[in-house]
């Protein structure tokens, strides 16, 4: 334990390490305010070390689109391969259509066999009926003749005439985005109608529906580009695919997971997401009656609703089992002594005192599937309900609080920001300690060690996001209701914005750690030969941390837990 | 009921439907409404609808040519893409519609579906089966109910 080395994998390898190894609990409040107070700047190193996986998967692998951005990109593919093909741009975009807008595979098919991808498409080189000397012409769908001027084809030359294919036109459209695809009237011939025709012949209204398909097509038909899911939302994403990261942040503030198109879910895979959805759609209303009305008997863990009567409880036969309501303990325990009928002192005091058995309970719980899983949804939908809350909360303070608060305490609202950015962390902590349950809930009930660690881990997480949660809700309060600027302000500010970097970090660490699969228990060698591997990455920022003494500390708790679990 | 506001292409395809008939097909005008046509189509030959002849009412809706015509079966028929209540399961009355087809061309390929029966895209669902699992006996039925409910209507 006391070689450079180690102290290296205690610092800054994994620096989950640093906080999820710390071994005692008591110890760690102290770990939140002294990393931040001490070394604040050393998690700003760990995201400069940037040959480390991480950091390459924070970067932006989408770009967020506009109506015009798409326009314009749109058109930028329509005219490369206008120019490459020597095309026009109508026959360009049918062709880009047909390939679902992807270019290169346009100029592949192109080249490969010109003749086949003209036919398939509806682009023939020349008509296939002509009448060079006609002075009128029949149209083929109201047999009316007409001078030739009234008459149009498309590039196949079968004629019909304006107001035929005015109500042709108007009827595909009207349809449909089918009408991408239109061909010529004639039942035998497969030419296509391109937006030039559209053009011409489509009323105002109809050309813009027309045009509204044809920037929907290019999004929706294209394997890199998405709408955002967020209602209302009008931005489409186009996606970066190779790196193992599908989070992406659309400008209307929404996050979404590009694979599977729900709401962003970091660290739990998209597998796990539909499932737990397709679960919480099944259940989701029993459970919310259950939770709300039921407590599982304490024994034979059935759920009862008591709708009226004393805290006694009689549990139905054959159970017959006799507890409290409140804490839920063997009736034979309470009496006169502890309240009596109406009320349990037990109940009352252990919540005072936060000691209330919640581990135990929540074993018990989990003996029984349905009382295991409302455990996990109870606790994944309250943070959902957290979520939205710190959402609303974050609108009100940028709308509203920080304005006030620039005045009374004489801060340009510039010097607020570390505000702003406490609640955005906050909004993203629930987030993933949400679907931390949907994780916890899906880990196999025999791996004992991961299960332990999980819930660790977890459990850290939360006091933690609590601790940030308390300081940018409560302790901010004094100053919003401030009538002048205070002198404690300022380390007001150290404190927020040291527990928001300190909860960031805590969280994406937390976050690795759970995709990993939890990894770090399965072996000490799995361990170790990560902590090799990256050393080499980390070293020179290491060099200043190695000799803390934090270090070595840290490192023995590491190791500690490591053989615990193997 | 005056022509005058009726399309000259439902007149001038009504003209020639009644001045060049196509063979085994009939198609006439009702007297109160020229967009609804009484139809009759003769079983083709080789069919196990030889020798029937089938009633038929085809209606124009008002998009007429721009949305297909309403075509559906008045004589009962045993048929893989023909239901009970005489509905045609058939690509051109429905997205395969073209503005330059013509009640000809609708009534020609409702007598092309009776000689090619098509019970991998069926309507009704039995029928196809018993198509499927046994032609034999299923063209036996469609002779039966041919004989019972088409003969000399």
């Amino acid at each position: 334990m006391d070689s450079e080395d180690d102290m290296h994998d205690a610092n800054d390898v994994e620096s989950l390490d640093d906080d999820f190894y710390s071994g005692e609990t008591e110890d760690i409040p102290m770990d939140y305010y002294s990393d931040y107070d001490d070394d604040a700047d050393d998690y700003f190193d760990d995201g400069d070390e940037s040959d480390k996986p991480e950091s390459r998967r924070s970067e932006q692998n989408f770009i967020i689109l506009r109506e015009s951005d798409i326009r314009q990109r749109q058109g930028e593919d329509i005219s490369k391969v206008a120019t490459v093909l020597f095309i026009s741009p109508e026959a360009a975009s049918i062709l880009l259509r047909h390939y679902n807008w992807n270019v290169s595979e346009v100029h592949e098919a192109w080249f490969a066999n010109e003749e086949n991808v003209r036919r398939t498409v509806g682009l023939p080189e020349k008509p296939v009926v002509q009448f060079p000397n006609a002075r009128e012409l029949t149209c083929g769908i109201c047999f009316e003749t007409y001078p030739c001027s009234r008459i149009k084809s498309a590039a196949c030359g079968h004629p019909f005439c304006i107001s035929c294919w005015e109500g042709y036109i108007g009827t595909a459209i009207n349809d449909g985005p089918g009408c991408l695809m239109l061909r010529c009237p004639e039942p035998s011939c497969a030419a296509a109608v391109g937006q030039d025709m559209i053009d011409q012949l489509a009323s105002v209204e109809d050309k813009h529906k027309y045009s509204r398909y044809l920037l929907r097509s290019y999004i929706e038909d294209n394997k890199k580009t998405k709408w955002c899911p967020a209602p209302g939302c009008e931005y489409a994403v186009t996606f970066d695919a190779g790196s193992g990261n599908y989070d992406v942040s659309c400008l209307c503030s929404y996050c979404f997971c590009w694979n599977c198109t729900e709401e962003a879910h970091r660290p739990v895979d998209c597998g796990t997401v539909a499932k737990w959805i397709l679960k919480n759609s099944a259940e989701s209303e029993n459970m919310n009656w259950i939770l709300a009305n039921s407590k599982p008997c304490p024994k034979c863990k059935r759920p009862i609703e008591k709708n009226q009567g004393c805290m006694h409880m009689t549990c139905t036969p054959p159970c017959k089992f006799e507890f409290c309501w409140l804490c839920l303990g063997a009736w034979s325990d309470h009496g006169e002594r502890t309240g009596g009928f109406y009320a349990c002192n037990r109940y009352e005091a252990a919540k005072q005192e936060g000691v209330y058995d919640e581990a135990e309970r929540r074993r018990e719980m989990a003996k029984n599937s349905l009382e295991r899983y409302t455990h996990y949804y109870e606790r994944w939908a309250s943070n959902q309900l957290s979520r939205q809350k710190a959402l609303a909360d974050l609108h009100q303070m940028q709308t509203v609080h920080l304005e006030k608060l620039s005045d009374t305490q004489c801060q340009p609202e510039s010097q607020l920001k570390f505000i702003t950015d406490a609640w955005l962390q906050i909004v993203e902590c629930r987030r993933v300690l949400k679907w931390t349950y949907a994780y916890g809930f899906y880990l196999p009930e025999h791996e004992h060690a991961k299960k332990q660690f999980f819930e660790y881990l977890q459990g850290e997480a939360e006091s933690g996001l609590e601790r940030l949660h308390q300081c940018a809700e409560k302790e901010l309060q004094q100053y919003l209701n401030a009538d002048g600027p205070s002198k404690e302000f300022n380390d007001f500010r150290t404190k927020l914005a040291g527990l928001t970097s300190v909860t960031k970090n805590y969280f994406e660490n937390l976050v690795r750690a759970l995709e990993n699969g939890l990894s770090d228990v399965d072996s000490n060698g799995a361990t170790s030969s990560k902590a090799t591997s990256s050393k080499n990455a980390a070293g020179s920022s290491s060099k200043g941390r190695g000799g803390r003494g934090k270090g070595s500390t840290r490192t023995g708790g590491s190791n500690k837990m490591t053989d615990d679990n193997v | 009921m005056a022509s005058s506001n009726l399309p000259r292409r439902i007149i001038k395809e009504t003209q020639r439907l009644l001045s060049e008939p196509a063979p085994g097909i009939s198609a006439s005008p009702s007297e109160d409404n020229m967009r609804y046509f009484n139809v009759m189509i003769l079983g083709p030959t080789q069919s196990p609808y030889e020798g029937g002849v089938f009633k038929l009412e085809l209606f124009l809706p008002e998009e007429y040519p721009m949305a297909a015509p309403k075509v559906r079966f008045l004589t009962k028929i045993y048929h893989p893409n023909i239901d009970k209540l005489g509905r045609i399961c058939l690509d051109i009355l429905k997205d395969k519609w073209s503005p330059a087809l013509q009640i000809r061309t609708v009534l020609l390929s409702i007598q092309a579906l009776l000689s090619a029966p098509n019970p991998d895209d069926p309507l009704s669902e039995n029928i196809a089966k018993h198509w499927k699992t046994s032609e034999a006996e299923a063209v036996e039925t469609a002779k039966e109910w041919t004989r019972l409910y088409a003969s000399g209507a």
